[in-house]
């Protein structure tokens, strides 16, 4: 079995982690994520351990995804443990050319075999050596992005919490700003749309990484989703449960107009 | 390319009685990671990943906050975490933008179990720095 796949191959979470399988089983069921490849855990030591052929491998499959990419850590299951490591949660933004490409994955080799990590897994009782796959995809530059959850976290009610943003939602997940609160029922009808104070947004320099932008006073408390949005959040959020189940947290963003999956995860609660 | 340099790992006090192609094997293994200036390498009191050679770029090492000294490129921190991985003994930040080689427990490890005479000098060796640590430095003349 090849360890370099298309992200919509990726099928096994002991090759690939538990992320790049999710997002694989998303394309695979039709769900509007931005394609990419997945790197089993071996490739990923390989090219931090600057294997020539590992790196020539990777380069050539990330040709046809153009433009700046995303580069984000795949957890690998073991042994039906919870893989939610402190320090192997990482996505690198904007990451250009081959030799970014390399480090990032590197970095992320080493966000697995870090000092926190290791120390996360000794109090957990694992004492085998850490496998991370990486999920490569092509950078979704959104206007406006966020998160959104198919059930309210809070109350248990049955409808679609969102939260957004202007530009990348690293500055939601970060907690950068304070988002635009939305709630919307399972039939579409918008419960509650209450302004946040948006004075930064992250955007991609042209060289790689990411920066913080001031926003245009006029726009910092203005909401940035329309009812047209808020409804094709709602669609999103019924096509994830019926893939995945009921509650689910979804990262999403809209670039030049089209909405795209991020990630979806199940929902966990403060302390679980 | 991946790997530390042989000539630093000769100067490591637990390597001192691997010939050239253990040290080899041991630099193999090594790869490469970057800090940007101001970053904390490893963190005093925090479990021990990992072993570093400094490939370019230097480093302050803390104790308790107090400043002890300066490392730069050809020395190295942190290897008694290639044993036990115990709690670091030193916060380690990085004084400029760094370039570290770095060997983790998990890959130094089969190394020593696959190789009986490399694990037979170190252990050897250990107990040279058990002596030296338990008797002080010999007497003069």
């Amino acid at each position: 079995m090849s360890e370099v796949v298309p992200l919509v191959a990726a099928e096994d979470t002991a090759l690939f982690g538990s992320k790049a399988v999710g997002l694989g089983q998303a394309l695979r069921d039709g769900l509007p994520v931005p394609p990419g490849v997945a790197l089993a855990g071996a490739v990923v030591d390989a090219v931090a351990g600057r294997d020539e052929e590992a790196i020539r491998r990777v380069a050539e499959s990330v040709a046809a995804l153009h433009g700046p990419l995303a580069v984000r850590s795949s957890a690998v299951d073991e042994d039906g443990a919870d893989a939610s490591f402190a320090g192997q949660h990482l996505t690198l933004l904007n990451v250009r050319g081959a030799q970014k490409l390399t480090a990032a994955v590197s970095e992320v080799w080493w966000s697995a075999n870090s000092d926190s990590a290791i120390t996360y897994r000794q109090r957990v009782g694992l004492f085998t050596r850490p496998s991370v796959g990486v999920v490569i995809q092509a950078l979704v530059d959104p206007e406006t992005a966020g998160v959104m959850f198919t059930q309210n976290p809070v109350t248990g009610a049955d409808e679609r919490v969102i939260e957004a943003s202007l530009g990348l939602g690293e500055a939601v997940v970060a907690g950068r700003v304070i988002p635009d609160h939305y709630r919307v029922s399972r039939e579409g009808e918008i419960l509650e749309r209450t302004a946040g104070r948006k004075d930064v947004a992250f955007r991609s320099l042209a060289d790689g990484g990411t920066f913080e932008e001031q926003v245009a006073p006029e726009l910092v408390e203005r909401l940035c989703l329309g009812d047209d949005q808020l409804a094709e959040l709602n669609r999103l959020a019924d096509r994830c449960e019926q893939v995945y189940g009921q509650a689910r947290d979804i990262e999403w963003a809209i670039s030049g107009g089209t909405l795209y999956l991020l990630q979806c995860r199940a929902v966990t609660r403060a302390g679980a | 390319m991946s790997g530390a340099p042989i000539a630093v790992l000769q100067r490591v006090p637990l390597f001192a009685e691997l010939d050239e192609s253990e040290l080899a094997r041991v630099a193999s293994v090594f790869k490469e990671r970057r800090f940007s200036q101001g970053e904390t390498v490893i963190q005093q009191g925090s479990g021990a990943a990992a072993f570093f050679v400094i490939d370019s770029g230097e480093v302050t090492v803390l104790v308790d906050g107090i400043e002890r000294r300066v490392l730069q490129a050809g020395d190295y921190f942190g290897e008694m975490a290639l044993i036990d991985a115990g709690a670091r003994t030193a916060t380690v930040k990085a004084a400029t933008d760094l370039v570290c080689s770095g060997v983790t427990f998990w890959d130094f490890r089969p190394i020593v179990e696959e190789n009986g005479v490399i694990g037979w000098k170190l252990l050897q060796t250990l107990i040279e720095i058990y002596r030296s640590e338990r008797d002080g430095p010999p007497a003069p003349g």
